[in-house]
């Protein structure tokens, strides 16, 4: 007996992570920003959501025991299981902890990228994502390559597990909700207009009186940190992470649900996420039920996502919901 | 420890040379800012490995000329077919060069699992391992080093030197030698006056894909001697360092190239064992490092040109 | 009211190459002033330093206005923008994924309402509906309004030119710079350009600076002009005179 409300639940919270990502790309790329890093600041979303909800907690409770152990992942189960105010707040804690931490490395990053054009911003971003995955493979207290494994439920203390799938759904859908207005508000505005006039060409923005540098800054902090928060829910639903999650596929896969939903329009965006990842999730899904074949399933899955990406980028440009109208709905 | 920092600053330099010098080139003609390099080296090295399996279980030996033509010849197709069906079209369509860039990560994705299916297979096919092949022995090269006196010397302190020289030998020659190496270099300077001035753009084009594109597969023959584990991960691998040397390049001078890709070579190298040695740090920083020169580079002295951003923030840095 | 623009001894290299050397230039306020020279004189490369898209090797640039001076030497654009100067360029250029009226609307000074948090909150529709107000009344003016929801692919140039002039109208340009406005355009888009310039000089005293390498195309209805050649200035006058100056037919015929 399949169950089929529990695949529900788990696809409908895989979209809603994946939807963060892509409408923030959607808004990045609307402005200009040729972001290939998204996977770093997702993973750094993640790492420091993974740390605080595992060293936080054995802290507190005075324990001295690693959370890479049996014992200290024991001990973090045993503790969300019975503490609910300490599982709640530690959950809230790297909630608020990923977007800082994100937003202020997006921040950062503008830095360098300022100077260059947007080849070199993708790759400077792709190269950060790299980067930073080998330094979660190579340093000791982020448990290298098996990551870290005890990262508690927030709603772990219910007596329901079906009810904790079901809360931290809400919870993953009400972002997704905030991050859709913060996203459709900026594009829908006169700054909307300003983004869309930097990304087709800096200079006449200039030109115009806008500080594109800082624009661009602002933008990009502010995707980023929504970016590290989608990381968090991602290792607290997993509660499972490990570097391996974090190569530069995971970059492409949303630049292709990007893309296929049609650049700079939010719906595409969100049509094509809708697609890649119910897609991707069944694959994932299917697959184990196939056995070993000839062909991996898994290198089938990735040739189509580049595939979607080339088709789209040369039959339909504009995707399959372009953006229509005005930048200005008055 | 030194003499081996040496070896390994040595080989790397002319590693990254391969790599980097037609891929400059080839950004200036085509104006792709192309990460199916990548593939290029993946698919040099994986042709060595299939030729090598196959050679060695056929005739027993196996020879560096023929896996460098072979090598040569399929990368080069890819490439051209690549432009063919891909950028060619997209460029007719007057796209920016971020779509290009985009496409080209699309294309590195599908070309990249392909690869994975093809070893997947012969490995099958052949009930052996292709997906983590060990270092390759040329017969020919063996004997070349016996002949001069060299024996016990590692294959690859020979075969670097002599692909990048080949390599270096043959750009040079085929763009200041032939009329269609002059007319590439006309396209790269100015591709709308070199088609003012009769010289049939396209075909140029598709020249430049199938020459930069084998001469970079070289790369991946090199690697095939070199690392004790191919994978169908090497081009990946090389990636972070082949563009940042490019970059410090400007995407435009061959000389600064060619210092970026000493210079990146160098902080491998030395710097990690330095680190290493006097502050303990462990050797996995050597990306990191890359990485800050990376950064460095774009914060001290950022790329002009086409690959640079709104070029006002440049003049004002480039006073002199 | 217009701005005084004030060139002082500007040079600017490109390596070996002087660009510009020694360029003295001296608008006053509310003038239309010719800026003429061969191919490769240093007109735009002027252009691009008073602009901030350049900052000089040597020399100082200086707006004057309203009683005040400002040295605008190494601003960037954005600033220098906000200062009212306005620019065209040879080729024009306009968002093309932007219709005319929102070309228009990029140049309006929203000031705070173009922040995230003022977008958030929904707090710019009265700016916009004025800005809007604004643009159509622009756009109306000068009899434009049938193109305003047109994207700039599918203008002609002359019509390009224009927009890229009036877009100076809404962020308020005292100085407008027009680079060649009158290259690529037909004869009546050209008087029609002419009394653009002419009108928006006369209505709101702004200062004009025009490009132009061919020299009779713009004597009319120029009140002064500067002749550059090789990056210096050759001579300057009323028009008449400076067209009749020796050095000037020289530097245009070749020897």
């Amino acid at each position: 007996m399949i169950d089929v409300l529990g695949f529900l639940i788990t696809l409908t919270t895989y979209i809603g992570i994946y939807l963060v990502l892509s409408l923030t790309l959607t808004l990045e790329v609307s402005s200009g920003i040729t972001n290939f890093g998204k996977v770093a600041f997702y993973g750094l979303g993640a790492y420091t959501g993974a740390l605080i909800g595992t060293y936080l907690p054995l802290a507190i409770t005075g324990s001295r025991a690693s959370p890479f152990d049996v014992n200290g992942i024991q001990l973090l189960y045993t503790i969300s299981k019975s503490n609910p105010v300490l599982d709640l707040s530690v959950f809230l804690l790297s909630l608020a902890a990923g977007f800082a931490v994100s937003a202020l490395f997006g921040l950062l990053l503008t830095y360098p990228i300022h100077r260059v054009g947007s080849a070199l911003v993708g790759f400077t971003l792709l190269s950060t994502g790299e980067v930073l995955r080998l330094f979660y493979l190579n340093t000791e207290p982020l448990g290298e390559s098996k990551g870290f494994m005890g990262i508690p439920n927030p709603f772990a203390w219910l007596p329901q597990a079906r009810g904790a799938e079901a809360l931290y759904l809400i919870i993953v859908w009400c972002f997704v909700g905030l991050t859709y207005f913060i996203v459709s508000r900026i594009m829908n505005s006169p700054l909307g207009r300003i983004l869309k006039g930097m990304r087709d060409d800096e200079l006449v923005a200039l030109y115009a009186g806008w500080p594109t540098p800082l624009i661009k800054s602002k933008v990009l902090a502010l995707t980023s940190g929504l970016t590290g928060v989608a990381g968090v829910l991602w290792a607290y639903y997993f509660t499972s992470i490990n570097p391996n999650m974090f190569t530069p596929s995971l970059t492409f896969n949303i630049w292709a649900m990007v893309i296929l939903g049609g650049i700079d329009s939010i719906v595409g965006g969100v049509l094509g996420t809708v697609l890649l990842a119910s897609v991707d999730y069944a694959a994932r899904f299917v697959i184990p039920f196939i056995g070993t074949t000839l062909v991996t399933p898994d290198y089938l899955r990735w040739i189509i996502v580049g595939l979607v990406m080339l088709v789209v980028l040369l039959k339909k440009p504009e995707g399959l919901a372009p953006r229509r109208g005005g930048v200005s709905k008055l | 420890m030194i003499t081996q920092d040496l070896i390994s600053f040595f080989l790397f330099s002319l590693l990254y040379l391969t790599v980097t010098i037609p891929l400059v080139l080839a950004y200036r003609v085509t104006k792709v800012i192309n990460f199916t390099v990548a593939n290029y080296i993946t698919y040099g090295a994986y042709t060595a490995v299939l030729l090598d399996y196959y050679m060695r279980s056929s005739f027993g030996h196996n020879s560096l000329l023929l896996t460098v033509l072979s090598s040569f010849a399929v990368t080069g197709l890819i490439a051209v077919l690549s432009n063919l069906a891909v950028f060619k079209p997209l460029a007719e369509m007057r796209v920016k060069g971020d779509v290009l860039m985009i496409a080209s990560m699309g294309l590195w994705i599908v070309l990249k699992y392909v690869l994975y299916i093809v070893s997947d297979i012969a490995s099958s096919a052949w009930r052996t391992n292709l997906v983590s092949y060990s270092q390759i022995h040329y017969d020919d090269i063996s004997l070349l080093t016996v002949r001069a006196g060299l024996v016990g010397v590692q294959q690859s302190l020979v075969v670097f030197p002599l692909l990048a020289l080949a390599s270096m030998l043959i750009l040079y020659l085929v763009l200041n030698a032939t009329r269609v190496g002059r007319a590439v270099l006309a396209v790269a300077d100015n591709s709308v006056l070199a088609s003012l001035s009769g010289i049939a753009v396209g075909r140029v084009v598709s020249l430049t894909w199938f020459l930069t594109a084998g001469l970079t597969s070289l790369a991946g023959v090199m690697w095939t001697t070199y690392s004790g584990a191919i994978t169908p991960e090497v081009g990946d691998s090389l990636i972070l360092q082949v563009f940042t040397i490019a970059f410090i390049g400007g995407l435009s001078s061959l000389t600064r190239t060619a210092a970026g890709a000493l210079l990146i070579s160098g902080v491998e190298n030395f710097g990690t064992d330095l680190l290493s040695t006097y502050l303990g740090l462990p050797t996995s920083i050597k990306p990191m490092l890359t990485f800050t020169v990376l950064l460095a580079t774009l914060i001290v002295s950022p790329p002009l040109g086409v690959a640079g951003g709104v070029p006002y923030r440049f003049t004002r840095g480039a006073r002199r | 009211m217009g701005v005084k623009l004030i060139v002082e001894k500007v040079t600017k290299r490109f390596g070996g190459v002087v660009a510009l050397n020694r360029v003295s230039i001296n608008v006053p306020s509310s003038l239309v002033v010719g800026l003429i020279g061969p191919n490769g004189s240093g007109k735009t490369t002027l252009f691009n330093v008073v602009t901030g898209y350049y900052t000089p090797d040597e020399g100082r640039v200086l707006i004057e206005g309203s009683g005040r001076v400002v040295d605008i030497t190494g601003w960037n654009p954005n600033r220098i923008s906000r200062l009212g100067v306005a620019r065209t360029f040879q080729i024009p250029r306009l968002i093309p994924s932007l219709t005319v009226l929102e070309n228009m609307l990029l140049f309006y000074d929203y000031g705070s309402c173009a922040s995230i948090t003022c977008s958030l909150r929904r707090k710019w529709v009265d700016v916009e509906e004025a800005a809007v107000a604004r643009a159509m009344s622009i756009l109306r003016e000068f009899g434009l309004e049938s193109i305003a929801h047109k994207r700039p692919a599918e203008l002609s140039a002359g019509h390009l030119k224009l927009v890229e002039t009036l877009r100076g109208l809404m962020s308020d340009a005292k100085l407008f710079m027009l680079d060649e406005p009158f290259a690529g355009v037909e004869s009546w888009m050209a008087r029609k350009l002419t009394d653009t310039i002419r009108k928006i000089n006369r209505e709101k005293g702004s200062t004009f600076v025009v490009i132009e390498h061919r020299i009779t195309e713009l004597l009319e209805g120029v009140d002064y002009v500067y002749v550059l050649h090789n990056g210096s200035l050759l001579a300057e006058g009323k028009p008449d005179e400076a067209v009749s100056d020796e050095r000037v037919i020289k530097a245009y015929l070749g020897k």
